[in-house]
C-alpha cells in the first residue's frame, strides 16, 4: 500500500497498519424523529469527495487509536497541516 | 569453444552444470542463464511464436519478448535469458507441435493473410453457435505454455520491507554513482539492480572510460565501493517491478543457488527516488526482423564477453548507434568475421570507432539498413538497402545484429505518473516533469557520455539527499556546473522502419502484431496508440511491452503524419517484468493461535481444527457424532477448553457510558457477584456479538465475548464513542487469561474438592460470580452459566495457571469420571438447550429480534444512542425478516447437513445448525425460515446437498429442546 498514514500516537506508519473507518460524518445524529431514510443516509451515504477529505483511521495494528487525517482521494495521499473548509 | 579468458566473463568455465533439453543433455557452465547454455549448445530456435509458429531465438538476452519463454522443470513462460541455469533442468520448448526446430504447425505462417488485425474479435462470432468450436481450434494452435492442473510450485518464496532514505532503481554506472553521492552523508540508501551483478551498460564493454581504464574497470571500480558502504544496501538480481505514489518502489528478487529463498518480494520505503534505468535497445523494423540469428547489438556483444560465446561466424550489423560500431569493432577483434556494417546514420558517428573500423578493413555503408532477412530457420543471407531504397545488396551471413537505436526504460517513470514528452533531439521520450522527491539519471536522460552519466547519477543522488534533509546545496551546484561541461544529450537516430511493406516486420514478437496489422488497425479507425495496442494486442505480452513499447507509438505517428499525430507512449503498468504469482503470494505461513493447554488437549487425543485465528479441539475421539463426549455432560461431568473466548476489562469515569453505548442492556442495573448476558449490535440492528458482563467494582467491568469478535471488540468500543472523549480504558485479556469449562451434574462435586470457598447452589447460584483461589494458589474468578444447559462452572484464570488449573481439575474429577469434550460436543449441547452461536445461528442480516433475542434490549434507554437500537425501532414490525425456529426431523436418527436449505416452490430458509440428539433420541435443529413458517407445527421440506430430489421432511417444534424449564443449571 503506498499510503502512509500519520498517527497521532505512533507517528508516520504504513498503511497496511490502518483500518479506515469512513469519512467523518461528524457526531451520531438525534435519535428522535429519525426516519429510515435518514437514518438509512447517514448510516450508509457518503459524500465521495474527489479531493481533499477529512476520514477516520484506526491504528489497529499500533497503539489502537481511532483518529482524523486529511487525505486527497485522487492522489491516496495523507494531506498534512490542511484545514477542509467544505 | 567458449572464449574464457576474457576479463568480463561472467561465467565460471571450470564450473559445468547439465542440463536436458530435447531429449538431450546439455552442458552449461557456472554463471550461464538458461538461453546461453542452450545456446552454447547449439541451439538457436528455442520456441515458435503465438499465432504463426515462427521459429524463434536469442534477441535481446534481458527476456524483453517471449521468443525465448520456455517450459522450465514445469513451470511454462519461464524467460530463459533471465534464469540461472541449475544442474538437472529440464527445459521445453512452448507452442511447438514435435520440437521447436520442426514445428508440424509451422505452416501456420503461410496464412496470415487470414489473420488480420482483430480477426478473432471480428470474425468466427457469426453464427454464435461456431465460436466454441473456434474458440477450442484457436487455442489448440495459440498460446503459449501449458501448466498441467495437478502441477504443484515447488520452492521457497520470502517477502521484506525494508525503508530507506533514498532508492535507487538501476545499479548502472549511473545508478552507482547516485548512491554513492546520496550515502556520503550517511543516509540509508538501497539499490536495485535487475541483472546478477552491478554494472549496467559499462559491465561488458572494453572502450576506454578515461585514459587508464576501461569501462567495465571502472564498473567494477564503483561496484566494489558501492559494496563497501555500510550504509548502502544492494539487492542484486532484484527486478524492479512496481513505482508508487508515496515512493513505495516493489521489486522480485532472484534467490542465489542454495540460498535461503528462491524469489522474494520486496517493498521498499524510501523518502526519495533515483530512477536510473538505462535505456534497452530499439527493435529494428525490417522483413523477418526476428528470425533466429537476427539479435540486438547488446545481445550479441554479451554473448561474447559476459558469457564467453561467439554469436555467430560471420555477421553482418544494421545499427544506428555507436554501440554498434563499437560492437562490430570488438566482435571482430575476438574472432568473427564482420561482412559489413550498415549504420542507419549518414553522419555523426564517433570518429575513434570508424578509425578502428577502418583499421580492420570493416565495410561501413551510411545511410543503408537491412530490410529482409532469409532463411527458414536461421537466418542465412540478408538485403541491405539504402534509406530511400533505391540500392539494395546481399549478403551471406549466419548473424545480422540489427538496432535501430536506444530507446530509454521509462516504465518506472510512467508509474510514478510522470508525464513523458517525445524529444526530437534524442528520439527518446523523456520525463516532461517529475513527481516530488524522484530524480532521473543516467542514459535514460539522453547522455550517452560515460563521464556524463556518471555526474548525471551523482547530481541526482545528491538532490534525493537534499530531499531527506541533508544539506547538499553546495554539492548539487558543483555536480550541476560538472555536468554542465560534459557532452549532453546526443542526437538519436530518427528511423523506425526499413524500407518495405511489412508483412513480416514484427513490432511485436510476443503477440505475432506485424506492421501491416498495425496499418490494419490505423485503417479501422484505431488512431490511438492505446486502443491500437488493445486492438492488436501488440505490447500485452509476457514481455511487457518492451519490444513494442517505443516502436509503436512512432510508428503510428508516422502513419498518421498528415493527421499531425504526435507519437504518445502507451500506459506501462505492474508488474514491469514478469512475475510468479508464487512470489506475490509469499510464503503464506499459516498463522494461528493456540490455548494455554493445547498440548494437554493433544495429549489426551484431541483432534483439532482451525476455528477463526485459533486451533481448537474439535472431537475426542475417532466418533464426530461426539455421542460419549456429550452423554457424559449430560450425566456426569466434562472439562472444556475456553481460552479462546473473548476477555476484557473495561474501566474509566465513563465506563458504564460506553458499555451502555454498544450493549443493547441496560448496564446501570449491574450488580457485583452477578453476570448479565447481553448482546452488541451494528447500526443497522444486525447482532455482531454476545457476551457477558460483570461489575468487578465502581467503574470497573470485566466482560466476554465470543471467539471471533475478539480482536476487532476494542476497536468496536472506541469507534462508537470517538466523538465523545469518554474517558476510559479497555484491556484485551483474551492471551493473557485461559478459560476452563467444568460441566455436568457432578461439576460441584469435582471442583468443591479444590476451591477454597463455598460453591453450595445458595452461596453461589446461577448466574452468580465470584472469585476464589483453587488449591490455595491459582486465583480463578467462576460464572455459573448453562451454555451446554447443565450446572457449569467457567473459570477464568492466568494463562501461565492453565496447565496447572487442568491437571488440579482432571485429578479432582478422577474419582468421578471426568473427561474432556470438544467444540463438537459443545456444539450439540448447547444446541439441544437452543442456545445460539452468532455466525451459526446468524449472518450478516441477522437481527436481534430475528434470533428471538429481543429481551435483551431495553428499549428504555434513548439517550444513550445504543448502537442498533435505531434500526432495530425501524424494522420491529417488519413481517419480511427471518425467524429464528427449532425443528425436529421425522427421521429420528437422521439430521440434515448444517446450511442445507428450506424448500417448497422456492427457498424458504435455511438450517442453522441440526445434530442427531443421543440425549433425546431425536433429530433436532435450528433454521431461520421466514416469517410465515414460523408457526409452531409447520411442515418443512428440506434440500441438502446431493440428495437426488429426495427432501427430508421436519417440523416447527418449541424451543429449547431439553430441559425447557432450565433446571438443570441451576441445580
Amino acid at each position: 500500500m503506498a499510503l502512509t498514514i500519520t498517527c497521532p500516537v505512533c507517528g508516520k506508519r504504513n498503511g497496511y497498519e490502518f483500518r479506515y473507518g469512513g469519512e467523518d460524518k461528524g457526531p451520531r445524529p438525534v435519535e428522535e424523529g429519525m426516519t429510515p431514510r435518514s437514518w438509512c443516509d447517514y448510516v450508509h451515504m457518503n459524500a465521495c469527495v474527489a479531493g481533499v477529505q477529512k476520514e477516520w483511521w484506526c491504528h489497529k495494528n499500533g497503539c489502537g487509536a481511532w483518529f482524523t487525517i486529511h487525505r486527497n482521494t485522487l492522489t491516496n495521499l495523507e494531506v498534512e497541516g490542511v484545514e477542509v473548509t467544505s | 569453444m567458449r572464449l574464457d579468458r576474457l576479463p568480463t566473463l561472467r561465467i565460471n568455465p571450470s564450473e559445468t552444470c547439465t542440463l536436458h533439453y530435447n531429449g538431450k543433455t546439455s552442458a552449461g557452465v557456472a554463471g550461464d542463464t538458461v538461453a546461453t547454455a542452450l545456446y552454447a549448445n547449439g541451439v538457436r530456435v528455442f520456441g515458435r511464436s503465438l499465432k504463426y509458429h515462427r521459429p524463434r531465438g536469442l534477441y535481446s538476452l534481458d527476456g524483453e519478448c517471449s521468443n525465448t519463454c520456455m517450459a522450465v522443470d514445469g513451470i511454462p513462460n519461464v524467460r530463459a535469458e533471465n534464469t540461472p541455469a541449475k544442474n538437472g533442468m529440464h527445459i521445453d520448448a512452448q507452442n511447438v507441435q514435435g520440437s521447436a526446430d520442426f514445428d508440424w504447425m509451422g505452416f501456420m505462417d503461410k496464412l496470415d493473410w487470414l489473420m488480420p488485425a482483430g480477426f478473432y474479435y471480428r470474425t468466427l462470432h457469426k453464427p454464435a453457435c461456431l465460436w466454441p468450436f473456434a474458440l477450442k481450434q484457436v487455442r489448440k494452435v495459440a498460446g503459449l505454455g501449458k501448466i498441467s492442473p495437478d502441477f504443484k510450485m515447488k520452492g521457497r518464496y520470502a517477502e521484506i520491507y525494508p525503508t530507506a532514505d533514498v532508492c535507487v532503481i538501476g545499479g548502472g554506472a549511473a545508478g552507482m554513482s547516485a548512491a554513492l553521492a546520496a550515502a556520503e552523508g550517511g543516509l540509508r540508501v538501497i539499490l536495485l539492480e535487475a541483472r546478477p551483478w552491478l554494472g549496467g551498460s559499462f559491465d561488458y564493454r572494453v572502450s576506454p572510460y578515461d585514459g587508464e581504464k576501461a569501462l567495465y574497470q571502472r564498473a567494477r571500480e564503483l561496484a566494489a565501493q558501492v559494496e563497501a558502504a555500510a550504509n548502502i544496501r544492494v539487492f542484486k538480481h532484484a527486478a524492479n517491478v512496481g513505482l508508487y505514489n508515496n515512493n513505495l518502489v516493489t521489486a522480485f528478487q532472484v534467490g542465489p543457488e542454495g540460498g535461503a529463498f528462491d524469489e522474494r518480494y520486496i517493498e521498499i520505503r524510501a523518502a526519495s527516488v533515483v530512477v536510473a534505468t538505462g535505456c534497452i535497445e530499439r527493435p529494428l523494423l525490417f522483413e523477418n526482423n526476428e528470425r533466429p540469428g537476427v539479435m540486438q547489438v547488446g545481445c550479441a556483444h554479451r554473448l561474447a564477453r559476459t558469457y564467453g560465446l561467439l554469436p555467430g561466424r560471420r555477421a553482418v550489423f544494421s545499427i544506428g548507434h555507436d554501440l554498434g560500431l563499437e560492437a562490430a569493432v570488438d566482435l571482430c577483434d575476438l574472432g568473427m568475421e564482420i561482412a559489413c556494417v550498415a549504420d542507419i546514420r549518414e553522419d555523426g558517428q564517433n570518429p575513434d570507432l570508424l578509425l578502428a573500423l577502418a583499421e580492420r578493413e570493416i565495410p561501413l555503408l551510411r545511410g543503408w539498413v537491412a530490410a529482409k532477412a532469409y532463411g527458414a530457420k536461421q537466418v542465412k543471407k540478408v538485403t541491405l538497402r539504402t534509406l530511400e531504397g533505391s540500392v539494395k545488396r546481399q549478403l551471406e551471413c549466419d548473424l545480422l545484429v540489427a538496432s535501430a537505436g536506444r530507446t530509454p526504460l521509462t516504465g518506472p517513470l510512467t508509474l510514478a505518473q510522470a508525464r513523458l514528452r517525445f524529444d526530437a533531439h534524442t528520439g527518446y521520450f523523456l520525463p516532461a516533469d517529475l513527481p516530488a522527491k524522484m530524480h532521473a539519471a543516467g542514459s535514460l536522460t539522453g547522455r550517452n557520455h560515460p563521464l556524463a552519466i556518471e555526474a548525471s547519477g551523482r547530481l541526482a543522488g545528491l538532490k534525493a539527499a537534499a530531499d531527506c534533509g541533508a544539506n547538499t546545496a553546495e554539492a548539487v551546484a558543483a555536480a550541476a556546473a560538472r555536468l554542465s561541461q560534459l557532452p549532453g544529450p546526443e542526437r538519436g537516430t530518427k528511423l523506425v522502419m526499413a524500407p518495405v511493406k511489412g508483412r513480416k516486420s514484427f513490432i511485436c514478437f510476443d503477440e505475432d502484431t506485424t506492421v501491416k496489422n498495425i496499418k490494419q488497425a490505423i485503417d479501422m479507425g484505431f488512431d490511438v496508440p492505446e486502443l491500437i495496442k488493445r486492438f492488436t494486442s501488440a505490447g500485452t505480452g509476457p514481455g511487457q511491452g518492451g519490444i513494442p513499447g517505443h516502436n509503436l507509438p512512432l510508428f503510428a505517428a508516422r502513419y498518421q503524419a498528415l493527421a499531425g499525430a504526435t507519437p504518445v507512449p502507451t500506459t506501462a503498468r505492474v508488474p514491469l517484468v514478469p512475475t510468479l504469482l508464487a512470489t506475490y503470494a509469499g510464503a503464506h505461513h499459516d498463522m494461528c493461535k493456540r490455548t494455554p493447554l493445547d498440548e494437554l488437549q493433544k495429549r489426551d487425543g484431541g483432534v483439532f481444527r482451525r476455528i477463526g485465528v485459533w486451533q481448537r479441539a474439535r472431537y475426542f475421539s475417532e466418533d464426530f457424532s461426539c455421542r460419549e463426549e456429550v452423554l457424559n455432560v449430560r450425566n456426569n461431568v466434562g472439562m472444556l477448553d475456553g481460552s479462546t473466548l473473548g476477555k476484557f476489562r473495561l474501566h474509566g469515569p465513563d465506563a458504564l457510558k460506553a458499555l451502555q453505548r454498544v450493549y443493547v442492556g441496560n448496564m446501570v442495573k449491574l450488580t457485583p457477584g452477578k453476570i448479565k448476558y447481553s448482546a452488541m449490535c451494528n447500526e443497522d440492528g444486525c447482532v455482531i456479538d454476545d457476551g457477558v458482563v460483570v461489575k468487578i467494582a465502581e467503574n470497573d467491568y470485566y466482560f466476554t465475548t465470543s471467539t471471533v469478535r475478539a480482536g476487532e471488540t476494542a476497536e468496536w468500543f472506541r469507534y462508537h464513542t470517538r466523538y465523545d472523549g469518554w474517558d476510559y480504558h479497555i484491556v484485551n485479556f483474551t492471551d493473557a487469561l485461559g478459560v476452563i469449562n467444568v460441566s455436568g451434574p457432578n461439576a460441584r462435586k469435582v471442583l468443591q474438592k479444590v476451591a477454597d470457598a463455598d460453591l453450595s447452589n445458595e452461596a453461589f447460584p446461577f448466574g452468580g460470580y465470584r472469585e476464589f483461589v483453587i488449591q490455595g494458589g491459582i486465583p480463578v474468578r467462576a460464572m455459573r452459566l448453562g451454555f451446554v444447559g447443565e450446572l457449569s462452572y467457567e473459570l477464568h484464570a492466568p494463562a501461565s495457571y492453565m496447565v496447572c488449573l487442568w491437571q488440579i481439575l482432571a485429578a479432582a474429577g478422577k474419582e468421578f469420571g471426568i473427561r474432556n469434550f470438544g467444540v463438537e460436543a459443545q456444539n450439540v449441547l448447547r444446541m439441544e438447550k437452543c442456545h445460539i452461536i452468532l455466525g451459526v445461528e446468524s449472518e450478516q442480516r441477522t437481527n436481534l429480534l430475528d434470533l428471538g433475542l429481543g429481551f435483551l434490549w431495553d428499549r428504555h434507554k434513548t439517550e444513550t444512542k445504543t448502537v442498533g437500537t435505531v434500526a432495530l425501532r425501524q424494522v420491529e414490525a417488519d413481517p419480511a425478516r427471518l425467524r429464528l425456529v427449532g425443528i425436529e426431523m421425522d427421521d429420528p436418527r437422521r439430521a440434515p447437513r448444517d446450511g442445507s436449505i428450506l424448500v417448497d416452490k422456492r427457498i424458504r430458509g435455511y438450517v442453522c445448525t441440526a445434530r442427531r440428539s443421543f440425549t433425546l433420541e431425536r433429530s433436532v435443529g435450528m433454521a431461520l425460515v421466514e416469517a410465515e413458517m414460523a408457526a409452531l407445527g409447520t411442515r418443512l421440506e428440506i434440500y441438502e446437498d446431493e440428495c437426488n430430489g429426495q427432501k427430508l421432511a421436519a417440523r416447527v417444534v418449541p424451543m429449547p429442546f431439553y430441559d425447557p424449564q432450565g433446571n438443570r443449571m441451576r441445580m
